[in-house]
C-alpha cells in the first residue's frame, strides 16, 4: 500500500524553518548592521540556502531510500576524506577556534555536519545487515563503535566538541534501539563518564565551562558571560516578552545572537509563550519522526528514519539545555534556528529523507 | 511481533525526550517567571545608564515664612566617555568654557567607565550651562542640580547648620532633620547597548521630589536685630563672643538666637571647629552672676522666708561665711534695706542672707526644679550640661555663694528657661525652634511641635511678686538702663567673673542681662551676654542692659506689643532725661493748653484757638526735650 507523505511533517518544518528566518533576522540586523553594514546580511544568506534546503528536501523526498543502503560507504568514505581534508590548514579554515571549514568567500560548508546523516546512514545499514551478530558485544558492536571513534576522533580534532557529542550520542541510542544488551549501555556510560573527565583534563577550558555552569556568577566576564548573558535575555521576556524586533541583549551584550543563542533571544521577544510554540513545534517533528520508524516496514528505514529524528531532537535538546542553563556550553547550535547553511541543509535533507520513508508506510 | 523489542525501546526513548523537553519548558519557566522580578532588576541596571537629579532640599522658613535656607537650580556636566567621539575636541571645548584646564575635562571625557561627572562642571549657572547645551556634543549630558543658599549668611549659621557636597545635611538643623529635608532624588535614565551607545529608546525621567519645608518659631526680623546688636558690641567692646536668646516666655518658642562669632555655612571650611560646633546660647557654661539672683528671690517669696517689703538687711559691704569674707560688688556697702531694695541693688551679702535663711536642701532643689543641671532640652545638637556644686559637698560657702550666683556654671538657655518659669506664673517649659514639617505637595503636616510643660516650680502668686521686683528693678535699681518709656519692663543685670583653670582671671568677665516685658504679662524675654568686653566699666548694667533694652525695642515692633500705662515711675539720677506724663489737652484753648503743657517743648499748627488733635497722645510718658505738636481749629 503506497502512501502519501506525512504532511504533518512537512508543515511543521516549513513551519519553523521560516520561523527561524523571521528570527534571525530580528536577533542578527543589529551585528549584521555593525560588522557588514547591512542588516539583513544574515538573513539573505539563510534564505539562500533555505531555498536550496528546499530543493534538497523536495528531491530526497522523491528519492527511494533504499539507494543510501547501496550507497553507504561511499558516502561515509566521502565523509572520512572530507573531515580529514578540513584539518589541513589551507583547505579549511578556523572559525571561531575551530578548523571545521570549508570556506567558499563567506560561504562555509562544515564537513562534521554531513558527516553526521552519513554516519547515521552507515549505522543504521550496519544495524540491517548484523542484525544476528548485535546480540554480542564483540562481533557486532565493537566493530561498529570503532568506526564511531574513528570520527569522533577527527572531529574531536578540528575541535569541534558539540557535534562530536551529538554524533556519539545519536549513534549510540541507535544502536541502542537495535537490541543491544541493556547492560552495555550502563558500561559505555561509565567509560563515556571516565572519556569526559579525560577531556577536560586534556584542555581545562572545559572546566572552566562547567565551573561557570554551575555558578556563572563566579566570573560573569569570563566563562559565565554568555550563560548569564542568555539569562538576562530569557528572564526580562516573561509570559509574552518584549515583542518582536525588541530584544535588547541582541545590542552587543549577547555575543553573536543569531548562533546558538538564538533560543535565548525567541525568549526575550516572544516570551514563555514562544518557549512553548517551539518546544511544541521540535516534539511535533521529532514525534512525527519516531511515527515513521515505528511504522516504517523494513528493518533499515525504521533505523534510519528513527537515527535521522533523533538526530535533530538530541541537538535541539543539548542547545537549549546549554541555553536555559541545564549543562555547560558545549557549542551545539539550535537546528532550523540557528544560523548556518551547513547545519539548515543537513536538517531539510534530514527532514526530506524521513518523508521519503514516510511514503513507504 | 518482529519488531517488539526495537519498538520498546524507541517508544522509551521518546519518552525520554518529552521528559527532557519538559525538563526544559520547565527552567525557561523558573526563569521567566520565578527569577522574573531579580533579573528584570539586573537588566534593568545593565541596559540603561542612570544620571541622578538630586532632589532640591527643602525649605526652611521663620514663622512668617520668610525664607532662611533653600535651594537654587544649577547645572551639572554628566559625560558618557563611550559616546564621545571626538574627544579632544569636546574637551577643549568645555575646557574653554568652564575656564578651566583641558587636562581637567580630558581625564573625565577619556575615562574607560559608563558615566561620569566633570568636578569642574558642577553647579554651573544657566549661562554657562547654555553654551555647553549650544555645542550640542552627543555624550555630553547637562542635568540639573540644586545648591543651597542661606539669605542670611552667618547670621543663623549655628542654628541652621550646613551641607556638604552631596547636599546632605552635615550640622545644625540641615543634620537634625535631614531626613525630611532631602528629598527624593530623581533619575534621567537612557537605555545603551552593550557597547555603550545610545539607543534610540525614550529616555526615562523620573522628576524629583523637593524636601519638606521647616519651619521655625524664630522671626527674621528679631533675629537680624539681635544679630546687629552683637556685632555693634562685638565692635565697640572688642568683646571675646557675645550671644543673645529671645524668647516667648510663655511657651518656650525661641524667637530669635544669636551669637558671635559666627561663620559663613557656604564655605564652613575656612572656619576652625570650636567656631563651628559651638553655638554659645546653648552650650556655653558661665557663672551666672547675678542674673542668678532672680532663682534665689523666686525661692525667697516661694518659701515666704522674708517679707520683701518690710523685713530689712544692713549690708556693711561684706559678709563674714564660714572663717572667710564676701564682698559686695559696692564698695562700703548698701546700708539698711528692704530686702525688695536688696534685689533692686543686686547686693551680694543681702542675697547670702536669703540663701542661709533657705538653706542647701530647699535652695538646690528650687535650683534643680528650675532645670539648672541638665539639658534643657532643646532641638538643637550641642547643648551644655552647667555644673552645680554637690548638695552633700555643699558647706555655708558653697550656700553662700550659690545664692547670689558664684561658683556654678550655667547654660544661656537654662537661664532664660528657668527666668521664664519664674515670670511666666511658675510653668517650666522645654524651649524648641522648630514649629513643624510640611510635606510641599500634600500639604501635610508630618512633624509639629507643640509648647512643652516640664513641671510647675512656683505659684503664680511667687511668679506675680517676683516680676513686681524685678520690674523695681530696672524702675529703681541696677537695670536702669534697661527701661523703656510706656512699657513695663523687668529684668537683672549679671556681672560675673570669668574663671580660668579653678581661678577667677583678672579683668576679665562675663557681662549680662536679662529683660522682660511687660512686666505684669510678660511676652517676651531676652538675655545678653557679652564675653570680656573691654575699655568699659565692667557691669551688666552699663554693656548688656542697654543691648538688652534695643532689642526689646525690637521685639516691641516686630511682635506688635501694645504701650501700657501703670508702670512703676522710674527714679531719675541728676544724668537722666526727665520723662512726665502728657496730660491731656484736646479740646483746650491756646493759652490753657500752653500751660498744662508748660514742662514740654509746644509746637502749634493751625490758626484756631482751639486744640483739636495732640502728637504724641496725650497720657503717654515723653520727654521733657520732646515737642508736642497741637494742632488748633
Amino acid at each position: 500500500m503506497k502512501r502519501g507523505i506525512d504532511k504533518i511533517l512537512l508543515i511543521a518544518t516549513i513551519i519553523i524553518a521560516i520561523f527561524g528566518l523571521i528570527m534571525i533576522y530580528s536577533a542578527s540586523f543589529v551585528w549584521a548592521e555593525y560588522k557588514f553594514n547591512d542588516p539583513y546580511k544574515f538573513v539573505k544568506m539563510q534564505a539562500i540556502f533555505f531555498l536550496v534546503g528546499l530543493i534538497i528536501l523536495y528531491i530526497l523526498s522523491k528519492l527511494d531510500y533504499h539507494i543510501y543502503l547501496k550507497y553507504a560507504n561511499i558516502i561515509l568514505l566521502i565523509c572520512a576524506i572530507l573531515l580529514i581534508l578540513v584539518l589541513i590548514p589551507g583547505i579549511g579554515s578556523i572559525r571561531n577556534g575551530s578548523r571545521s571549514w570549508f570556506g567558499i568567500g563567506s560561504l562555509g560548508i562544515q564537513p562534521s555536519e554531513f558527516a553526521k546523516i552519513g554516519l547515521i546512514i552507515y549505522v543504521s545499514k550496519y544495524l540491517t545487515n548484523n542484525k544476528k551478530n548485535m546480540k554480542s558485544i564483540i562481533k557486532g558492536v565493537f566493530p561498529i563503535l570503532g568506526v564511531i571513534g574513528f570520527f569522533f576522533a577527527i572531529i574531536m580534532l578540528e575541535p569541534d566538541f558539540g557535534t562530536a557529542m551529538v554524533i556519539v550520542l545519536t549513534l549510540v541510542v541507535l544502536i541502542f534501539t537495535s537490541g543491544v544488551n541493556i547492560s552495555f549501555f550502563l558500561k559505555i556510560g561509565l567509560f563515556g563518564l571516565v572519556g569526559i573527565v579525560g577531556l577536560i583534563i586534556a584542555a581545562p577550558y572545559r572546566m572552566k565551562r562547567i565551573v561557570s555552569f554551575l555558578n556563572p556568577w563566579s566570573d560573569p566576564l569570563g566563562s559565565g558571560y554568555q550563560i548569564l548573558q542568555s539569562l538576562y535575555a530569557i528572564g526580562p521576556g516573561g509570559l509574552l516578552g518584549q515583542g518582536f524586533l525588541k530584544s535588547r541583549q541582541k545590542y552587543f551584550y549577547l555575543p553573536e545572537p543569531q548562533t546558538d543563542f538564538i533560543f535565548s533571544i525567541i525568549s526575550e521577544e516572544l516570551g514563555f509563550l514562544g518557549v512553548l510554540i517551539v518546544s511544541f513545534l521540535f516534539l511535533v517533528i521529532f514525534y512525527r519522526g519516531m511515527i515513521i520508524s515505528l511504522k516504517s516496514k523494513d528493518m533499515f528505514g525504521k533505523f534510519l528514519a528513527f537515527g535521522l529524528s533523533f538526530g535533530l531532537i538530541i541537538q535541539a535538546t543539548l542547545n537549549l539545555m546549554v541555553v536555559v542553563g541545564l549543562i555547560p556550553v558545549t557549542g551545539v547550535t539550535l537546528p532550523f534556528l540557528s544560523y548556518g547553511g551547513s547545519s539548515l541543509l543537513v536538517s531539510m535533507a534530514s527532514i526530506g529523507i524521513l518523508l521519503n520513508i514516510s511514503r513507504n508506510i | 511481533m518482529f519488531f517488539n523489542d526495537i519498538h520498546i525501546r524507541i517508544r522509551f526513548v521518546i519518552i525520554v525526550m518529552i521528559i527532557a523537553f519538559l525538563l526544559i519548558i520547565g527552567k525557561v519557566f523558573y526563569i521567566q517567571v520565578i527569577s522574573y522580578n531579580k533579573l528584570s532588576k539586573i537588566t534593568e541596571d545593565l541596559w540603561s545608564r542612570k544620571m541622578t537629579i538630586n532632589a532640591p532640599r527643602g525649605d526652611i522658613v521663620d514663622r512668617n515664612g520668610n525664607i532662611l535656607a533653600t535651594s537654587i537650580v544649577t547645572t551639572t556636566i554628566y559625560v558618557v566617555p563611550s559616546q564621545i567621539k571626538d574627544k579632544e575636541k569636546v574637551s577643549k571645548d568645555i575646557a574653554e568654557i568652564l575656564n578651566c584646564s583641558y587636562d581637567d575635562v580630558y581625564k573625565y571625557v577619556s575615562k574607560h567607565s559608563s558615566m561620569e561627572i566633570i568636578r569642574k562642571g558642577m553647579d554651573l549657572d544657566s549661562a554657562v550651562a547654555d553654551k555647553i547645551d549650544k555645542l550640542g556634543y552627543d555624550g555630553v549630558y547637562l542635568v540639573v542640580d540644586s545648591k543651597r543658599y542661606y539669605p542670611y549668611g552667618d547670621t543663623l549659621a549655628h542654628i541652621i547648620g550646613f551641607v556638604g557636597s552631596d547636599n546632605q545635611g552635615l550640622s545644625g538643623l540641615e543634620l537634625t532633620y535631614d531626613s525630611y529635608l532631602k528629598g527624593t532624588n530623581g533619575e534621567l535614565k537612557y537605555y545603551s547597548d552593550g557597547k555603550g551607545n545610545k539607543l534610540e529608546i525614550p529616555d526615562s525621567y523620573v522628576s524629583p521630589t523637593k524636601g519638606m519645608t521647616l519651619k521655625l518659631t524664630l522671626d527674621i526680623e528679631l533675629v537680624k536685630a539681635v544679630d546687629n546688636e552683637l556685632r555693634n558690641a562685638t565692635d565697640k567692646y572688642n568683646a571675646d563672643a557675645a550671644l543673645s536668646i529671645v524668647m516667648n516666655p510663655k511657651t518656650g518658642e525661641i524667637l530669635a538666637m544669636g551669637s558671635l562669632p559666627s561663620f559663613d555655612p557656604t564655605n564652613y571650611q575656612n572656619y576652625s571647629e570650636e567656631i563651628i560646633n559651638r553655638n554659645l546660647p546653648i552650650w556655653m557654661t558661665f557663672e551666672p552672676g547675678s542674673t542668678f539672683k532672680i532663682i534665689t528671690l523666686a525661692s525667697t517669696i516661694e518659701e515666704g522666708t522674708v517679707d520683701l517689703f518690710k523685713d530689712t538687711f544692713t549690708d556693711t559691704g561684706a559678709i563674714s561665711v564660714d572663717g572667710g569674707t564676701l564682698h559686695c560688688w559696692k564698695h562700703g556697702g548698701h546700708g539698711t534695706q528692704t530686702y525688695l531694695e536688696v534685689v533692686e541693688n543686686s547686693c551680694n551679702p543681702g542675697f547670702v542672707s536669703l540663701g542661709n535663711k533657705l538653706g542647701v536642701e530647699k535652695l538646690m532643689s528650687y535650683i534643680k526644679n528650675f532645670g539648672f543641671g541638665s539639658k534643657t532640652g532643646i532641638d538643637l545638637n550641642g547643648e551644655g550640661n552647667g555644673i552645680l556644686f554637690k548638695e552633700e559637698a555643699m558647706g555655708p560657702l558653697e550656700l553662700a555663694t550659690t545664692a547670689f550666683g558664684q561658683g556654678i556654671s550655667v547654660t544661656p538657655i537654662q537661664q532664660i528657661t528657668a527666668v521664664s518659669a519664674v515670670i511666666n506664673g511658675g510653668l517650666l517649659y522645654t524651649p524648641y525652634v522648630v514649629t513643624s514639617v510640611t510635606d510641599d505637595i500634600s500639604k501635610a503636616i508630618v512633624f509639629e511641635n507643640k509648647p512643652k510643660l516640664k513641671r510647675k516650680v512656683i505659684s503664680p502668686e511667687t511668679s506675680a511678686t517676683a516680676r513686681f521686683a524685678l520690674e523695681s528693678v530696672v524702675s529703681n535699681g541696677t537695670g536702669k538702663n534697661a527701661y523703656i518709656e510706656n512699657y513695663r519692663v523687668g529684668g537683672k543685670t549679671g556681672t560675673a567673673q570669668k574663671v580660668k583653670d579653678g581661678k577667677y582671671m583678672v579683668g576679665n568677665y562675663t557681662l549680662s542681662f536679662i529683660g522682660f516685658l511687660p512686666a505684669n504679662d510678660p511676652e517676651v524675654i531676652v538675655y545678653v551676654a557679652i564675653d570680656n568686653p573691654k575699655g568699659v566699666t565692667q557691669y551688666g548694667g552699663t554693656v548688656s542692659a542697654p543691648i538688652a533694652r534695643s532689642i526689646l525695642l525690637s521685639a516691641i515692633e516686630t511682635l506688635n506689643i501694645k504701650e501700657q500705662s501703670g508702670g512703676m515711675l522710674k527714679e531719675y539720677s541728676y544724668l537722666d532725661v526727665k520723662y512726665l506724663v502728657v496730660p491731656d489737652v484736646v479740646g483746650m484753648s491756646k493759652s490753657e493748653a500752653t500751660k498744662a503743657l508748660k514742662d514740654f517743648k509746644v509746637k502749634y499748627s493751625g490758626n484756631g484757638d482751639k486744640v483739636v488733635y495732640m502728637s504724641p497722645s496725650a497720657n503717654t510718658f515723653q520727654s521733657v526735650e520732646t515737642t508736642i505738636t497741637l494742632l488748633l481749629n
